[in-house]
C-alpha cells in the first residue's frame, strides 16, 4: 500500500487545496476496491503498478479534476485576448513612431535610430507580457466574457472588399517616383545638391551620398512591394506587414539622413530653422549651403511625418483585417 | 493517409464519440445509488468500458452541476463515495432519453443510405 500512499501524495500535490482530502479519499476507495476486485487476497506490487499506470501520471489524474481547466488564457477570454493585443500593441508601435518622428522633427540632440528601432521592437514581448499577466489573472478568477450574448445580425457584417482593394493609381505614382528618385541616385549621385545659378555652379549635398546604400535598398524595397500589390490587386495582412516593416525601413533611413543635416548644420553653427531665416535677409549667396541643407532636412522631416501617419494608418488598417478575419473566418483569401 | 495516421485518428475520432455518450450511459445507471467502482462495473458488465480517470471526474461535474447528489457511507469496509440521481438529474436524463431515442432514429436513417461496404 505504501506506493499507492505516495501515489496519492503526488496527485494531492496538484489539486486545489479546498478539494484535496475529498477527491484523495474517493480516489483511495476507488484503487482499493480496483484492486479487490481483481486480486484475490493481498495484492502484490505488480498489481499496484499496474493498476497505477492505469490510472496514469499524478499530475494528468490532477488535472482531470480541474474545473476550470489548465490554461493560461482559456479558450473563452482567447478571442478577446487577441482583439486586445492586436489594439494594445499596434497603439504602443503608433505611437512610439509618432513620438520619434515628432523628436527628430522638432529636436536638436542627438537620437540613436538603432535604439529606438530596438524599443520599438522590445516593446512588443514587454506589451504582451502585461497583457497576459491581466488576462492570466481573469482566467484564474474564472472571469468570462459576455461578448456572445449580445444580439447579432448578419447585416451588421462589415463590407471588407471596398477597403482591401489597393489603389493602382497610387501604387503607379509610387512606383514612378521611386525609380525616378533611384535612378538619380544610382546614375547623378554627385548632383544631388543646389545649382546656386548657371555661372556659379553646384553645391553638392555632403550628407546623402553617405547613406546611398540604404536610400536605395528602401526604395528598392518599397518599389518591389508596390509592384507586388499592382500585381496582387488587394491587401492581406501579411502584404501589410510587409508594408509595415518597409514603412519602418524607410523612417530609419530618413532619420539617419536628418541626423547627418543636423550634424552638418551644427558644425556650421546653425541651430534650428528660424535662425536660417535670418540668413536670407544677410548674404543670401554666401550663406545658400546653410540654406539648401536646411530644405533638404525640412524634405526629410515632412517626408518623416508623412510616412510616420501612414505607417499608423497601415497599421490601424492591419489590426482592423485581423479583427475582422477573427469575425469572419473564410472570407479572405490568405 | 498511412496506417498509423489512420489508426490515430481513428481512435481519436471514436473517444470523441463515445465522450459524447458518458453523461447519459452514467446518469442511466444512477437511479439507485452507486459509488464509483460499482458503477464502472455495472458499466463494463454491459458493454461500455470507462476508464476511471474519465469516470470520476465526470461524477463531479455533474454533482457540480446539480444532476447528482453524493454522500459519503463509512459504515462498509472502507469509506466510499455514493452517487444517485438529484430530482434535477432525474429530469435531465428523460430528456436526453428522448434526443438520444431521436439521434438513433436519425443516425440509422443516415447511415442505412449507405450500407457499410465490404473491403
Amino acid at each position: 500500500m505504501d506506493l499507492i500512499d505516495r501515489y496519492l501524495h503526488e496527485v494531492g500535490r496538484y489539486l486545489p487545496r479546498n478539494k484535496r482530502a475529498d477527491i484523495l479519499a474517493e480516489l483511495r476507495s476507488s484503487l482499493v476496491d480496483t484492486l479487490e476486485g481483481r486480486v484475490q487476497g493481498e495484492a502484490g506490487e505488480e498489481d499496484i503498478v499496474a493498476l497505477l499506470k492505469e490510472y496514469g501520471p499524478p499530475r494528468k489524474v490532477a488535472a482531470s479534476y480541474s474545473s476550470i481547466g489548465q490554461y493560461l488564457i482559456g479558450p473563452e477570454l482567447y478571442p478577446l485576448f487577441r482583439m486586445i493585443a492586436g489594439i494594445v500593441i499596434a497603439a504602443v508601435l503608433g505611437a512610439q513612431v509618432l513620438a520619434f518622428a515628432v523628436a527628430v522633427w522638432i529636436g536638436e540632440q542627438q537620437i540613436n535610430p538603432w535604439e529606438s528601432l530596438a524599443g520599438l521592437v522590445n516593446s512588443i514581448p514587454m506589451t504582451l507580457g502585461m497583457l497576459v499577466i491581466v488576462f492570466a489573472i481573469l482566467q484564474r478568477f474564472d472571469v468570462r466574457p459576455e461578448l456572445d450574448n449580445e444580439p447579432w445580425d448578419p447585416r451588421s457584417l462589415p463590407v471588407y472588399t471596398e477597403v482591401e482593394k489597393v489603389d493602382r493609381g497610387e501604387l503607379v505614382v509610387g512606383i514612378v517616383a521611386a525609380t525616378v528618385i533611384l535612378g538619380l541616385l544610382t546614375f547623378f549621385p554627385d548632383y544631388i545638391g543646389t545649382f546656386f545659378n548657371l555661372e556659379d555652379g553646384f553645391f553638392a549635398n555632403p550628407v546623402i551620398p553617405r547613406y546611398l546604400g540604404w536610400i536605395s535598398l528602401s526604395l528598392i524595397a518599397s518599389i518591389g512591394l508596390d509592384i507586388y500589390m499592382l500585381w496582387r490587386g488587394h491587401w492581406t495582412i501579411p502584404t501589410r506587414l510587409v508594408q509595415i516593416a518597409v514603412n519602418l525601413f524607410s523612417l530609419l533611413v530618413i532619420a539617419l539622413l536628418l541626423q547627418g543635416h543636423n550634424a552638418w548644420l551644427a558644425e556650421q553653427g546653425v541651430g534650428g530653422f528660424l535662425s536660417t531665416l535670418e540668413l536670407l535677409g544677410e548674404d543670401i549667396m554666401n550663406n545658400l549651403p546653410i540654406i539648401s541643407m536646411q530644405a533638404f532636412r525640412m524634405g526629410l522631416g515632412i517626408a518623416l511625418v508623412v510616412i510616420s501617419i501612414e505607417t499608423v494608418v497601415q497599421i490601424f488598417r492591419l489590426v482592423r483585417s485581423i479583427l475582422r478575419r477573427n469575425t469572419t473566418p473564410g472570407m479572405l483569401p490568405a | 493517409m498511412n496506417e498509423q495516421e489512420f489508426s490515430e485518428l481513428y481512435s481519436s475520432l471514436t473517444q470523441e464519440m463515445r465522450r459524447g455518450i458518458l453523461v447519459l450511459a452514467a446518469l442511466s445507471q444512477l437511479n439507485d445509488k452507486k459509488y464509483g467502482y460499482a458503477l464502472i462495473s455495472s458499466l463494463a458488465e454491459r458493454g461500455l468500458e470507462i476508464d476511471q480517470g474519465t469516470l470520476y471526474p465526470l461524477l463531479r461535474r455533474l454533482e457540480s452541476q446539480g444532476l447528482l447528489e453524493s454522500t459519503w457511507d463509512v459504515e462498509g469496509p472502507r469509506p466510499r463515495r455514493y452517487y444517485v440521481l438529484s430530482p434535477d438529474g432525474v429530469r435531465m436524463l428523460e430528456a436526453l432519453r428522448a434526443d438520444w431515442d431521436g439521434l438513433i432514429g436519425v443516425m440509422q436513417h443516415l447511415l442505412d443510405e449507405h450500407p457499410a461496404q465490404e473491403n
